[in-house]
């Protein structure tokens, strides 16, 4: 039986026996300092006693507030009961101080009695007095800190779900950048923390669930290993352990974006971390019990700009005929739409019927709404259950998540159950055991291919005609030959969307567990031991299935991955601290660390199948290529932190660590350890003096550290032959000389910053500048191939990162008693990259080749990481494009075409409350990039888009200069009757400049209405709470991208990539509907 | 008790960083030993991979460039790179120059290993596969990495010198003449593992009638040249010294990679989409000599257009598509006979060649020329008709100039040479045989390219060594003359 209960106190309980709170206890103590500090004193003189009578609530859930400490001066006077109520006498015209730890104080005076005042209190967010998880886990008083650190609550990331609860860091922390990979439901996104500063390795910022790093065990796998661009198979997002995280089950998830905040990862603390920490149970009476239900659909939001004037026709063809008829030559094959204009006559069409040409001709007429039909409208349904309750020394939360979810490609999406668990039990009041457990079974019968190639969806959607309709296609077998052969009218490049998705079947079931079990014991108020051991451990099949007939696989295919990833750490950390007198304070930590990771993966392969339409191993043609792969890596860590606190406004911080990683060690060496370590300084300026009254709170902060990163990589150390696995007995020499000596990459960050808040914390503001160089990169150099060898791994190069970040949050109106109140959160960065160095040989390196390698991201010394070149136009020394015979002329060599990372990224979001409501926008934006469409290229060299109408049937006259050959030029005056070439040479594949577009955004990331049901309704109905909210995500998008989205990234190869965008899939609009109830 | 509290602290510490310490990095040399492969092999290994990746690229280049200049298709278009019209972009020097020296490396330790084991016969097989790809190398870039080539690995030297054709040729007979004294020494029937060698199956005496057939090719090739005085070379193969030198003696003895179509065996072209390998043309040159011929061979290597053949004219004007008939057959993307690397046919016409220009007495030219045009029809499973050997195009005659025997010759051996890396490039730059039409669409002046450039990566990464055999050889371009094409 459940209990209505009592009600939730969202302040964590300080209980000093608990060693888990033994930091804390510092901050709490700096914390009711602080707030006592800014109690004004009124007039003293003797008053008239009032009695005030009301109620404390949570402002954003309008849940009643236990235990908030009411004041008078620094005098506490009373506490709010389990319902929120309190009930006082004081002197009129007295200021009381209503404080809770986790909230901004609330000062009020009253001067007459008064029942049924309600207090509402605002949640710290803008944390200058937070409680912030730090790297390891430890907990941390923020304004102990000497670097940036940006913590979100759990509700940021499900008040407007998305499929990837990553997606809810967008425009709401400054510095964090995501690589999408657009690859569909399951969409997996790289976490890019303050500019990317590895050139051949992984940038992604470190995921941090519950202490347990995720990135090199469930989090490792991408895809599959397949090129983007016209490869031997099309690269599928299956997504990762990353994806699969619950933001149900997030209490707050802190971003530490530099190497300063990491440095304590060491070894692969260089990129930043993501440190999540999932909720946890709480002592209470009875059971709490919460249920929330969300419902979203999905809907593309932006198409390209297409033609319906002229149908299917190569170059210059005014008529059309499916296949050859009437002494005409056919038209049917053609991939392009510079046919005849849509004119209201007859010709010779495909009959879907008899699957050839029709007996009679049929009206030429365009269907506007093809490419749009065979899209769905994507629903998920996400559903949770969680239980929670305890007493003093035992707590528990259980919780269990059902998704589902169709995508907008027909027959295609995928399943996700998360079940969670965390318990902490205090054994003694010395001793305390406590678990996080987090198990996810993602599954799924089909997951869309991407990228430009057979078997993708865009790709056939690139090549679809204006002038049929999409009813062609839905017999997608040659009749009578079912299994064995496509219909597809067209050009053989595509093959039947319908075909791809209901036969082409992507495949997935994949089991993750992460999760920590930690024993903590205190020896006295001074000394504690803390051991952990954390798991995560990650099993994926996959298949991938072909049908014969398909262009890329004309006798079927079948393939199976499996995929077992673990990794564990043992821990122990020793904490001491102690106050040397009042006002310096010490603390030091001392530990160790073993980490193992193991993984393997194994490929099965039968490209071509025996008999059609089985799609199993036992069915291969041929023989099955089995590639399998193992790998181990141990990496041992001692480290110390500690700090010195002086008046609780001075803090220095150090912190050092020392790594030995197997993955350095080679034949000739056991690899040596290197050793990490940092300096922050936090200096809270307002505690220290006093400031102008409108100054409530000043901070400066400096961070100097060097943290590693790139080490993770086993078996870079040593010669070995490859396997060639389609050979019995097949090896071959590696093209990759190795490097005996390998170092881990070296970063040395520094950054400074200031937390500024003023008017009672109306206005905060926190800017960080960081300056960031990242050494001893791996680079594969290139080497003459005369050697024997492709690349050569050496240790070299410099990349440089540095920027700004601006968070600030203003309350413009904050009417207290549950009255309006306005709400501004707005960021704001920029980031700088530069390549300051690569090897002595090379200057510069290819680190990314686009499509047929038209365009290439090349790093010069000098120059940026995300730097696109390719071909442009030829123009005259006056800037104008160079025409020849009414053609663009083109540059032979690769120019500078613009940098593919924004110059800035800024998101702001408004919130508005009134009484029960709430409601939010959130804009998001991003300037000063650019990206090479090839979806664009092909739709204009096709003809199929609008920017290719003008001078069909007469010729265009381009508007540049003709080269008179002897230095001076004159006036373009050719007619180009050759559109095609004309459109081609614009906005075709190989004019990088002419095809490569802004990728300037501003998008209405979020809306949401939220309603909260009054306390006096919910007593009523027995809840405790209940929310209703209707909410929309990326419902408009302002940009010129002539694709779909301007924030993609491509899937291939095992990575997320940009800069190209290879066929990406439409940008769609998210409506959802949420309903949370606690009972 | 506080004390005790801290004495046993200490000893928590200590132990733990003790254990920490002792084992920081045991056994890391072993954890990160690769498990899934191997830092040793042995030749047999090596080859099988090896040689059908070489294979697989050099047809994959005969359908993009060797084709394209000599007119057996054309590539309709134009826009820029475009092979037909004799314009090659500088990235197509990279493909051939990199996947040959990497697959080099290869051949290289199965000598060495060969060498370990002492066995002669995976070390021939690796020197006359050497000799192979270093002549293909050498006769599509000129100068190149040869000495000093394939020390990256072992000795660190990333940066080659570059040799002269001129000694890289006499290397190369060199390596040929061990391999034949290797295997000679041989008791005939030793052979090496079959399911390491796809083209003979382990058949050492076909590797040394191949051995001795290339080492022809080689000396034919140079042999105007009078430095190396190579014409000795063939005399001496075929007249003086034949039993030591023995070579292919019939269709059956021919290098050919047969495709099984079994992986992995598999034609690298057996999975191009169809819609690729129908991009190209059929040219008017390459059809229509076999038509007025009567070659039956037209049959599988080209698509009949309402009962007829037909090509375009390469070199068409720009602007001026001609109309589109035969395309390359299908049924070539899955033809065992594509893995071409030396048929005996061919060897047939070096020998016509050599008896033309009296280096060889043994046996007429018209003999040998009348023995590779049947043999390069019975390979393609043809019988030749009979009014073949007769025709005013086919018909030898001891009275016409040696450029018109050459021409007879030539045209023979251009489709013998179907679809083989790029040798009949190599023999138009050599002889202008045979003789192609040029017309007005044919950019660079209208004259054949006669070398690939180096790749453009290897001006910055082998730098100095790039420079001086530019200074040596001549402007890195598409018209810089080899040795051997140089008066």
């Amino acid at each position: 039986m459940l209990t209505t209960g009592q009600k939730r106190n969202k302040f964590m309980k300080f209980t000093p026996k608990l060693l888990w709170a033994v930091l804390a206890v510092t901050c709490c103590t700096g914390l009711e300092a602080y707030a006592t500090s800014n109690v004004s004193y009124t007039n003293s003189a003797v008053q008239q006693k009032i009695r005030i009578q009301g109620r404390v609530l949570d402002e954003s859930t309008g849940l009643p507030l236990e235990g908030v400490s009411i004041r008078i001066g620094s005098v506490a006077i009373t506490q709010t009961s389990s319902n929120g109520s309190f009930d006082f006498e004081t002197e009129a015209g007295s200021m009381v101080n209503f404080v809770l730890i986790g909230y901004s104080p609330y000062p009020r005076t009253f001067s007459t009695s008064a029942d049924n005042i309600i207090i509402t209190l605002e949640s710290e967010s803008q944390g200058i007095e937070e409680v912030v998880v730090t790297a390891l886990g430890i907990e941390r008083n923020k304004k102990s800190l000497g670097y940036a650190a940006t913590e979100l609550k759990g509700e940021q990331l499900t008040e407007a779900l998305a499929n990837n609860w990553s997606e809810a860091l967008s425009g709401k922390v400054a510095g964090v950048n995501l690589v999408r990979s657009g690859g569909g439901p399951a969409g997996s996104n790289k976490i890019i923390l303050r500019g990317e500063n590895n050139l051949t390795g992984d940038n992604q910022a470190l995921i941090v669930v519950d202490g347990v790093v995720i990135n090199n065990s469930s989090g490792n796998q991408v895809g599959t290993g397949h090129g983007a661009y016209l490869g031997g198979d099309s690269p599928s997002d299956f997504g990762t352990g990353i994806n699969d995280i619950n933001p149900e089950d997030i209490e707050t998830v802190t971003v530490l974006k530099g190497a300063n905040a990491t440095a304590l990862y060491g070894q692969r603390g260089a990129n930043g971390a993501i440190v999540i920490t999932t909720k946890s149970g709480r002592s209470r009476k009875g059971i709490g019990l919460t249920i929330s239900s969300n419902a979203t659909i999905e809907s593309i939001s932006r198409w390209p700009d297409y033609q319906f004037e002229y149908g299917q026709g190569t170059e210059g063809v005014r008529y059309y005929s499916f296949l050859a008829a009437q002494g005409l030559a056919s038209t049917r094959s053609t991939s392009s739409a510079w046919g005849p204009k849509f004119n209201g006559q007859y010709f010779y069409q495909y009959d879907p019927i008899t699957q050839t040409r029709a007996t009679e001709p049929s009206l030429w007429q365009p269907y506007p709404d093809a490419r749009k039909e065979f899209f769905d409208t994507g629903a998920t349904f996400t559903n949770s259950i969680s239980l929670d309750g305890g007493n003093d020394k035992t707590q528990v939360r259980f919780s269990f998540t059902d998704l589902r979810n169709n995508w907008i490609i027909p027959n295609t999406g995928y399943a996700r159950n998360n079940v969670s668990l965390t318990a902490s039990h205090d054994v003694t009041d010395k001793l305390k055991i406590r678990t996080r457990l987090n198990y996810r079974q993602n599954r799924s019968d089909n997951l869309p291919s991407t990228g430009y190639n057979n078997q993708s969806i865009m790709y056939w959607n690139i090549f679809w005609m204006p002038n049929a309709p999409l009813s062609w296609l839905e017999n997608y077998w040659i009749n009578g030959q079912e299994n064995i052969a496509q219909s597809y009218p067209f050009s053989s490049y595509p093959d039947n969307p319908y075909l791809i998705a209901y036969e082409m079947l992507n495949k997935n079931k994949r089991h993750g567990l992460t999760g920590n079990i930690e024993a903590s014991y205190k020896f006295s108020d001074e000394w504690d031991v803390l051991a952990r051991t954390t798991l995560d451990v990650n099993m994926e099949r996959r298949s991938q299935q072909r049908p014969w007939d398909t262009e890329k696989f004309s006798r079927g295919m079948y393939r199976t991955q499996q995929l077992n990833n673990s990794e564990t750490t043992s821990e122990v950390m020793v904490n001491y601290k102690k106050d040397i007198n009042e006002d310096i304070k010490i603390r030091v930590t001392g530990g160790g660390s073993t980490l193992r990771n193991e993984a393997s993966q194994e490929r099965n392969l039968a490209d071509s199948l025996a008999y059609p339409g089985i799609y199993n191993l036992g069915n291969a043609a041929g023989i099955i290529v089995t590639i399998p792969n193992r790998s181990e890596l141990v990496l041992n860590s001692l480290y110390t932190m500690g700090g010195i606190s002086y008046k609780d406004y001075l803090f220095a911080d150090y912190s050092y660590r020392i790594d030995w990683n197997s993955a350095l060690a080679s034949p000739i060496s056991k690899g040596k350890p290197f050793s990490y370590s940092s300096l922050n300084l936090s200096f809270v300026l307002s505690d220290a003096v006093t400031l102008p009254s409108y100054l409530s709170y000043a901070k400066l902060r400096s961070s100097l550290a060097g943290v590693g990163s790139g080490g993770m990589r086993p078996y870079l150390t040593a010669y070995n032959y490859n396997i060639e696995p389609t050979f019995s007995g097949g090896r071959a020499n590696p093209t990759l000389v190795p490097n005996l000596m390998l170092e881990p990459l070296n970063t040395t960050s520094f950054e400074i910053g200031t937390d500024l808040a003023f008017f009672r914390n109306r206005w905060s503001l926190n800017a960080t500048y960081y300056h960031a160089n990242t050494t001893n990169q791996h680079l594969q150099a290139v080497v003459d191939r005369s050697s024997g060898a492709n690349q050569v791994l050496v240790n070299a190069g410099n990349i440089q990162n540095s920027g700004f970040e601006l968070e600030s949050r203003i309350a413009p109106i904050r009417k207290s008693d549950g009255g309006f109140q306005w709400n501004i959160n707005a960021t704001f960065s920029t980031n700088k990259n530069k390549v300051v160095e690569l090897t002595d040989e090379m200057p510069e390196m290819t680190l990314q080749n686009g499509p047929g390698s038209r365009g290439s991201i090349i790093a010069k010394t000098g120059g940026r990481m995300d730097a696109l070149y390719g071909r442009g136009y030829l123009r005259a020394p006056d800037g104008q494009i160079v025409y020849n015979a009414g053609i663009p002329v083109l540059t032979d060599t690769m120019m500078y075409i613009g940098q593919t990372n924004p110059k800035w990224r800024a998101g702001i979001n408004n919130e508005f409350r009134y009484k029960q409501f709430r409601i939010g926008f959130l804009f998001d934006a991003q300037f000063g990039a650019v990206g090479y469409s090839l979806t664009a290229a092909n739709l204009a060299s096709q003809g199929k888009t609008k920017n290719t109408l003008p001078g069909r049937y007469n010729g265009i006259i381009g508007n540049g200069v003709i080269d008179n050959g002897d230095g001076t030029y004159r006036k373009n005056d050719v007619i180009a009757t050759n559109v095609w070439d004309y459109y081609t040479a614009h906005f075709g594949n190989d004019n990088v400049e002419g095809t490569s577009y802004s990728t300037d955004f501003l998008k209405l990331r979020e809306v949401r209405l939220d309603y909260n049901l009054s306390p006096s309704l919910l007593s009523q109905i027995g809840l405790q709470r209940a929310t209703i909210g209707v909410f929309g995500r990326d419902l408009f998008i302002w940009s010129s991208w002539p694709a779909f989205d301007p924030e993609f990234g491509t899937l291939g190869n095992g990575d997320i990539t940009r800069g190209f965008e290879l066929g990406q899939f439409p940008a769609t609009r998210t409506f959802g509907f949420n309903l949370v109830v606690g009972l | 008790m506080k004390k005790k509290l801290i004495y046993s602290t200490i000893l928590i510490l200590g132990l733990t960083s003790s254990a920490l310490n002792t084992s920081c990095n045991k056994d890391f040399d072993v954890i990160n030993t690769n498990p899934n492969t191997s830092p040793k092999v042995r030749p047999e290994n090596l080859l099988a991979p090896a040689i059908t990746k070489v294979v697989g690229y050099n047809m994959n280049r005969s359908q993009r460039i060797t084709n394209e200049l000599m007119q057996v298709t054309v590539n309709m278009g134009d826009g820029e790179g475009r092979i037909f019209r004799y314009e090659i972009r500088n990235s197509e020097a990279d493909y051939l120059w990199n996947n040959w020296y990497i697959q080099l490396r290869n051949f290289r330790d199965i000598y060495d290993f060969a060498d370990e084991l002492n066995n002669d016969g995976y070390k021939a097989v690796a020197l006359i596969c050497e000799s192979w790809i270093f002549s293909l190398l050498t006769d599509t870039y000129g100068d190149i990495p040869y000495t000093e080539a394939l020390q990256g690995r072992d000795q660190n030297n990333f940066t080659p010198i570059f040799d002269k054709q001129q000694d890289i040729y006499l290397s190369l007979f060199e390596k040929l003449e061990e391999a034949n004294s290797l295997l000679a020494a041989l008791p005939p029937t030793t052979t090496i593992l079959d399911w390491s060698d796809p083209v003979f199956n382990g058949n050492l005496q076909k590797w040394r009638k191949f051995s001795n057939s290339l080492y022809l090719r080689l000396a034919l090739r140079v042999a105007h040249k009078v430095e190396l005085n190579s014409s000795d070379i063939i005399t001496k193969i075929i007249d003086l010294e034949p039993s030591n030198y023995p070579i292919m003696e019939s269709n059956d003895d021919s290098a050919i990679l047969r495709w099984t179509g079994s992986s992995p065996y598999v034609s690298p072209f057996a999975t191009w989409r169809p819609g690729d390998w129908n991009s190209p043309a059929m040219a008017e040159f390459f059809v229509e000599r076999l038509q007025e011929r009567g070659d039956p061979r037209i049959q599988k290597w080209a698509t009949e257009v309402a009962g007829n053949y037909g090509g375009v004219p390469s070199g068409y004007p720009v602007g001026q598509p001609p109309i589109v008939q035969s395309r390359p057959h299908p049924s070539l993307m899955t033809q065992p006979l594509l893995g071409n690397i030396m048929n005996y046919a061919e060897l047939q016409f070096i020998l016509a060649e050599a008896a033309v220009k009296g280096w060889v007495f043994a046996q007429p030219a018209e003999v040998y020329y009348e023995r590779g045009i049947s043999a390069a029809i019975t390979l393609w499973e043809y019988t030749v008709p009979s009014f073949y050997m007769g025709t005013v195009f086919t018909k030898w005659n001891d009275a016409e100039t040696e450029f018109e025997k050459m021409e007879k010759i030539h045209i023979q051996k251009y489709y013998s040479l179907y679809f083989t890396d790029l040798q009949s490039w190599f023999e138009y730059r050599r002889t202008g045989h045979p003789v192609l039409p040029v017309r007005s669409g044919h950019l660079n002046g209208g004259k054949m390219p006669t070398r690939l450039i180096y790749p453009v990566y290897i001006s910055s990464t082998n730098r100095e060594n790039y420079q001086k055999a530019v200074q040596e050889q001549g402007p890195d371009n598409i018209n810089t003359l080899v040795w051997w094409q140089r008066p």
